[in-house]
């Protein structure tokens, strides 16, 4: 969990969850159905690229139980996402904004340390 | 606020993403030739199968050359999983066609991302892709200079004999 080490900012946050930054290790805290979890900045990308991949549109077509839900096990994480339809919709407008929110610090930081030069 | 992505690689995600699937246009690429090698070997062919075979082992080469700038720039280069190669073909020299034809591809794919890196501002990649650019011309150039062997020097007679026999002298040097 988080501990004095990491002093997590805040990044981006949806009704169902919220992504942190960790300045201190330099990793990112994923909230989401009811747990916390941190990332390396690949996995992180890793894992909003899983949840992307996930075919929507035939698990809304499934009429059978396996099908109807998407299980993400992202390695080097003992996360386990099982996630239905709602969910992994949920989970990738959360991934995906705090994406672009980090997009968007990207480009800050570099104008920033551009005019501090 | 630290800029963890920059910190992990210059490579932009859409940048990084181009790159990868490049990498699996020359696997692609690369075992097309060898195909192509196997299919010229099959019909006697002797000088057209080296020739496609060493093709073969350029586009590896140009795999390669990618795969190391990914990774080098912090990046994830990814092992692409190479399928759909066709293994025969219609005739001598349809796979000279073919081989052009996947040039011309493989050069609007360079340029493709050239423009999309221009479009980014990543002039590191730019400046990388130039090479890729430049030895495109000469591809394309060996590829067509093949296929005109046909017209030069007509299939009838001994004829298939003799273009097979000039496909590896052509030369480009140009430079
Ligand atoms: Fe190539
Ligand atoms: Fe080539």
């Amino acid at each position: 969990m988080l501990n004095s080490l990491c002093q997590p900012v805040e990044i981006f946050k949806t009704e169902h969850g919220a992504v942190y930054q960790c300045n201190g290790r330099n990793c990112f805290w994923v909230e989401f159905a009811g747990g916390k979890t941190s990332f390396k900045v690949e996995d992180f990308l890793l894992l909003k690229q899983k949840v992307e991949a996930i075919d929507v549109q035939s698990m809304a077509n499934s009429t059978t139980r396996a099908t109807d839900i998407a299980i993400v096990m992202p390695l080097r994480s003992e996360r386990c996402f099982v996630l239905t339809l709602t969910d992994v919709l949920n989970f990738r407008e959360l991934l995906q904004g705090a994406k672009a929110m980090l997009d968007l610090n990207s480009l800050i930081y570099e104008c920033l340390h551009a005019m501090a030069v | 606020m630290k800029d963890l992505l920059r910190l992990r690689t210059s490579l932009s995600e859409e940048i990084e993403t181009l790159l990868n699937e490049q990498i699996k246009v020359e696997a692609h690429s690369s075992s097309v030739y060898l195909a192509m090698s196997s299919w010229c070997n099959r019909h006697g062919f002797d000088y057209s199968a080296g020739y496609f075979q060493k093709q073969s082992g350029e586009e590896r080469e140009h795999m390669l050359k990618l795969f190391n700038f990914v990774n080098d720039l912090g990046g994830r280069a990814i092992s692409p999983e190479v399928t759909n190669i066709p293994q025969d073909f219609e005739s001598f020299r349809s796979v000279f066609e073919q081989a052009l034809q996947q040039e011309i591809y493989v050069t609007q794919q360079f340029n493709r991302i050239a423009d999309r890196c221009m479009k980014a501002r990543d002039y590191v990649t730019f400046q990388f892709l130039q090479w890729f650019l430049k030895e495109q011309v000469e591809e394309e150039y060996v590829a067509r200079r093949a296929l005109e062997l046909f017209d030069v020097i007509g299939e009838e007679g001994t004829g298939r004999y003799e273009i097979d026999k000039h496909v590896p002298k052509i030369k480009y040097d140009n430079e």
